[in-house]
């Protein structure tokens, strides 16, 4: 599968490519990030390869150190997702009767409901910092996770090697964390890559909704936000970490789709 | 059929109460005394109390949650803290631009996404073409389509405003001159979901029987695509929009947001800045119980068209 | 009684002793007015209410003063001027004011404007139960209004209060339709009813308040325009975009930066205020950790006022080091002044004995300037060892947050009044209403007890001279500058006027062909 082979390679590379930026943001990134500086709202110079912002800080040393927190939002995010999710759905997708149909109602309750929504309501009472951003997000992703895996453990219930554990007396749990957990890492992994990206997402646009991280921090969705009203002057201060934002997102979400 | 619908409302009719009153309770406990707030500092704790007494401040919070619920089933959500005005009189003019925003683009998409992938004319090059924008289309976050279009369209070319709404009754080019930007980025990420959604159907169609006894007959490939696969596979496309809604309505809200809308959307985000408590619940109630009723309805239309799900 | 100026978005058009050059309002005299066409104005969606009993928000006058008028007006040389109160005597020394009004005014509801309405606007305002922001600061002043014939009425004060006049020229003075006002309720503030030139006609939330013009508008002849529309913009750099291309006549709440893309441009005035906002940071001088007036001297040095008036002024603030602006009567040389001092800073610092490292808390509202000026404030007193922690909070809550003291230090701007008393005794004095930093000093109250008790213009200076030396020696602000504040405007509006109390005046305003 060719189209697969290239989306997967463009994922990596993109992920890759952030990744580096973000772990090497403090040797690469020309300015100090949260220093202002007297050129305020400068165009794309030699010296300023974004222009700088309303401070006069280097537009392209933020979005570098951006890149630092949301590759600490999205993986966390993620795993939250992941904590919460591989257990509700291996048991959503092993039990039967009653606690199936409750388990199953639950989910499918929380998938209708709106993540960006929930999340702007939790968010803003909790407060916005890291870890608050990173628990919120996992709260109203899990679902999806739970989801796929119930999905996962329900067809393989049925195979015959697992009707087999079950027939030697291999008690449940034992089967869903020896013979079942194995067989689904591989999904669970590429549906975290995709949370990763749907994290980043979700909080690039509680950024932008003004329930980012707090000032100074490099927050992207914060900084597309406050660059909005010199879109005339330079709309770079808006696109630039808009579009890493975007790049990211991509990044994860190929990657998730090729694997999965 | 019946039965069935009347399992899933039975189902969502208390999921309806439990969510709106989680909401209530956490927004008013979360923000203290509303008297306190409407009084302001200077206000002597006699005033305060009589004001708790008058409108029950003090009750448990089952109690006012009921008396909530009781309002907003008449359409009485209380008056806003920062604008004094009836919620429901700021949520009236909000909501049609909401649904005619979002009409717009859900149409649009959904002509989009099942025409271009029913093209049966150089399929590879379509199939690539409409793949990359569904990617995009769920990808790329809509401030960033929206800030890039306003850029573009707006600020360098000066072919569209920059932001706003203009109502039909003040000129109806002017009304759609400020939709146009609004909607493609809206669009833009209703269209990615949905033409994945119709492109794994429309494969799963292609494969039955009765269509390719229909390619037997001699039908021309193209009558084919669209005569038969297409009614097929785009009822499930629909009922996802409606499964979907919930999703769908994030989006709408950033986009209300960067084009300065006056949605419900906006409204939201509004009253969340400005701690708005009553606007947040009625409209946080109003976005909550609408996705949720949407979804029973694509539930039955879904159950209407497949029987084996009402099992 | 101008009251809380602040708006959602604070920066706001302000102009003290109008503005620098008055082009439109020097051409209004050359050029005929003109009857007919719409004025659109590029407005700021924070509008809460109509109802001028109510309103605190910055962006609500400028339609409140089209709507309504007050009983007497300011000149843009600051002078007192009669408006609904044609003329008035100031009797039993200072505290008691007679005002003769104007007669065959009416309402826009038909209702006739006497004696009568104005005793019911106050009364309103006074009224426990109404709940009026405007109460806590007339209560203490007012102690009753007397209707002594049907077109003369007395205002009777418990104390001698000279700005009393100032105050009647703004929010205080406007009145409202006792009929409307009672038989609406609280709908009022969205059907309002005045004298004013214009008539409501209606109110979109977030774009747009429609008024028409009132044909028996008691001035003969005026107003000019058919309409005017404000019309929602969601910030600035929009607005100028509008103006450009025409959708909006004028926008206000510039700052250097935002002119910078009209500036020289054809069709377009730019005009300055002559003095805007004053911008300062606030805390609370009796608790932890402000109480420590080294503290306070520390934090003062440790600012570089010069490099935040650059970065967000493109130096064209004027720093301050008071609350008052140059080339005020009440102005005063600037005998405290704390300069740019960092190695002062730590030095007080140590003495205070605060360690390195230690955290404050500094409120951070979300308008662009607020937020520029934080984050600088944050460097700054970081280069100087205290590590300074920026707490978000909505805009329109912040200041109400401020004044419950739920904040200890934050960023604050303040309008100038027609009189000194305006500010310095609502921030300063220990029963100001406006006073939420706690500030309490014995010989500052005296002062301004003092300055209220006199009419004597040389003795006021004096006092007002020691009261602004008393508050930058104890800082409970710390000033940073008066902004520059701009409007832009398009050349065809005539006859608008930008009056000290900071609102364009749109009431006589005309559009040329």
């Amino acid at each position: 599968m060719t189209a697969r082979r290239f989306r997967l390679g463009l994922g990596v590379a993109l992920v890759a490519i952030i990744a580096l930026a973000g772990l090497l943001a403090p040797w690469i990134a020309p300015f100090d990030p949260n220093a202002s500086g007297a050129d305020v709202l400068s165009g794309a110079t030699a010296t300023h390869w974004m222009g700088t912002d309303d401070l006069g800080r280097d537009v392209y040393s933020r979005v570098l150190h951006g890149a630092r927190i949301s590759l600490l939002v999205g993986p966390l995010a993620a795993l939250v997702t992941a904590i919460i999710g591989v257990p509700f759905g291996l048991l959503a997708g092993y039990a039967r009767g009653r606690l199936n149909q409750f388990l199953v109602q639950v989910m499918d309750l929380f998938i209708a409901l709106p993540n960006l929504v929930l999340a702007l309501i939790i968010t803003v009472m909790v407060g916005a910092t890291l870890l608050n951003i990173v628990l919120v997000l996992g709260i109203v992703m899990w679902p999806e996770m739970a989801r796929l895996v119930r999905g996962q453990v329900m067809s393989l219930r049925e195979t015959p090697f697992i009707e087999a554990a079950r027939s030697i007396g291999c008690k449940p749990s034992r089967i869903l964390a020896f013979h079942i957990w194995p067989n689904i890492m591989r999904i669970v992994a590429a549906q975290m890559a995709i949370a990763v990206s749907a994290a980043i997402f979700t909080a690039a646009s509680l950024g932008f909704l003004g329930l980012g991280l707090p000032p100074p921090a490099a927050d992207w969705g914060s900084m597309v936000q406050s660059g909005f009203d010199y879109l005339s002057l330079n709309p770079l201060l808006s696109l630039a970490p808009g579009a890493a934002v975007a790049l990211t997102v991509l990044g994860f979400y190929l990657v998730g789709r090729s694997v999965e | 059929m019946i039965g069935f619908a009347l399992r899933r409302l039975a189902w969502v009719l208390p999921n309806i109460v439990v969510l709106t009153f989680l909401l209530f309770a956490t927004t008013s406990g979360w923000l203290g005394s509303p008297a306190a707030m409407m009084l302001g500092t200077d206000a002597s704790p006699a005033a305060i109390a009589e004001l708790n007494a008058r409108f029950g401040f003090d009750d448990p919070i089952v109690v006012q949650y009921l008396r909530w619920a009781g309002g907003a089933l008449t359409g009485e959500f209380g008056r806003s803290y920062s604008t004094q005005q009836p919620v429901a009189a700021m949520i009236a003019p909000a909501f049609p631009v909401t649904i005619e925003l979002a009409l717009w683009a859900i149409l649009l998409a959904v002509v989009t996404s099942v025409g271009l992938n029913s093209l049966v004319v150089a399929r590879g090059v379509v199939g690539a073409i409409s793949t990359g924008f569904s990617i995009i289309g769920v990808t790329i976050p809509n401030f960033m389509l929206g800030a890039t279009l306003i850029t573009i369209f707006s600020v360098w070319l000066g072919w569209l405003p920059t932001t706003g709404w203009v109502p039909w009754d003040e000129g109806a080019l002017l009304h759609l001159k400020h939709l146009i930007l609004p909607v493609v980025t809206l669009f833009a990420f209703y269209f990615g979901s949905f033409s994945m959604v119709y492109r794994a159907e429309y494969r799963a169609v292609e494969r039955q029987l009765f269509v390719r006894v229909a390619a037997a007959k001699g039908l021309s490939e193209s009558a084919v695509s669209f005569r038969h696969v297409l009614p097929s596979a785009v009822l499930p496309v629909i009922t996802y929009v409606g499964l979907t809604l919930g999703q769908l309505v994030g989006g709408a809200v950033v986009t209300e947001t960067v084009f300065s809308i006056p949605g419900l959307g906006r409204l939201f985000v509004t009253a969340i800045g400005s701690y708005d408590y009553p606007v947040m619940l009625a409209v946080g109630s109003i976005i909550l119980v609408g996705v949720m009723v949407t979804n029973l309805l694509a539930d039955l239309a879904l159950a209407a068209m497949n029987p084996q799900i009402r099992l | 009684m101008t009251m809380i100026d602040r708006r959602g978005v604070l920066l706001g058009g302000t102009s003290l002793l109008g503005a620098a050059a008055l082009p439109a309002s020097s051409r209004a005299q050359t050029a005929e007015p003109r009857r007919g066409g719409t004025l659109t104005v590029g407005f700021d969606d924070n509008a809460r209410t109509m109802d001028p009993t109510f309103s605190i928000q910055f962006s609500e006058r400028q339609v409140l003063f089209l709507i309504y008028n007050t009983l007497t007006t300011i000149g843009t040389d600051f002078s007192i001027q009669p408006e609904l109160a044609r003329s008035w005597t100031i009797e039993n020394e200072g505290k008691r004011y007679v005002l003769r009004l104007q007669a065959g005014v009416k309402f826009h509801d038909g209702t006739d404007f006497d004696a009568a309405a104005v005793k019911y606007n106050f009364d309103r305002r006074l009224d426990e139960r109404v709940n009026s922001p405007q109460r806590s600061v007339l209560r203490p002043v007012i102690d009753n209004v007397e209707v002594v014939a049907p077109h003369v009425v007395a205002i009777n004060l418990r104390t001698p209060y000279p700005s009393l006049l100032a105050d009647l020229a703004d929010r205080a003075g406007l009145m409202v339709s006792p009929t409307a006002a009672e038989r609406l309720g609280q709908d009022f503030g969205r059907n309002p009813v005045g004298t004013g030139a214009f008539t409501f006609r209606q109110w979109v939330q977030g774009t747009s308040i429609t008024l028409e013009r009132n044909a028996n508008y008691w001035e003969q002849g005026r107003p000019y325009l058919d309409r005017v529309v404000f019309r929602t913009i969601p910030n600035q750099i929009i607005g100028m975009q509008r103006l450009i291309v025409g959708e909006v006549d004028y926008v206000d709440s510039l700052t250097p930066e935002h002119i910078r893309q009209v500036e020289g441009r054809d069709g377009i005035v730019v005009q300055q205020a002559r003095v805007g906002r004053w911008y300062s940071l606030q805390w609370q001088v009796d608790k932890p950790p402000f109480n420590n007036p080294l503290l306070r001297r520390a934090i003062a040095h440790a600012l570089d006022r010069d490099r935040i008036n650059t970065i967000t002024m493109g130096g064209r603030g004027t720093i301050a080091n008071g609350p008052v602006p140059p080339g005020l009567w009440w102005s005063s040389p600037d005998s405290v002044v704390h300069n740019h001092d960092p190695a002062r800073a730590r030095q007080l610092l140590a003495e205070a004995g605060i360690a390195p490292g230690t955290e404050i808390t500094l409120a951070a509202p979300s308008d662009p300037l607020l937020r520029q000026i934080v984050q600088l404030v944050s460097e700054q007193l970081g280069a100087v060892g205290l590590r300074v922690v920026l707490a978000p909070v909505a805009q329109s809550e912040y200041y109400a947050r401020t004044v419950q003291r739920a904040i200890n230090f934050t960023p604050m701007a303040w309008t100038q009044r027609a009189d000194p008393d305006g500010l310095f005794f609502i921030l300063f004095h220990s029963r100001g209403f406006a006073n939420s930093t706690g500030y309490n000093s014995p010989d500052l109250d005296a002062a301004l007890d003092a300055a209220r008790a006199t009419t004597d213009v040389e003795a006021r200076r004096r006092l007002y001279a020691r009261a602004k030396e008393i508050v930058v020696t104890d800082l409970p602000y710390v000033p940073l500058y008066f902004a520059a504040e701009y409007a832009a405007v398009s050349r065809r509006i005539q006859g608008w006027v930008w009056t000290p109390d900071q609102i364009p005046r749109f009431r006589y305003a005309w559009r040329a062909s």
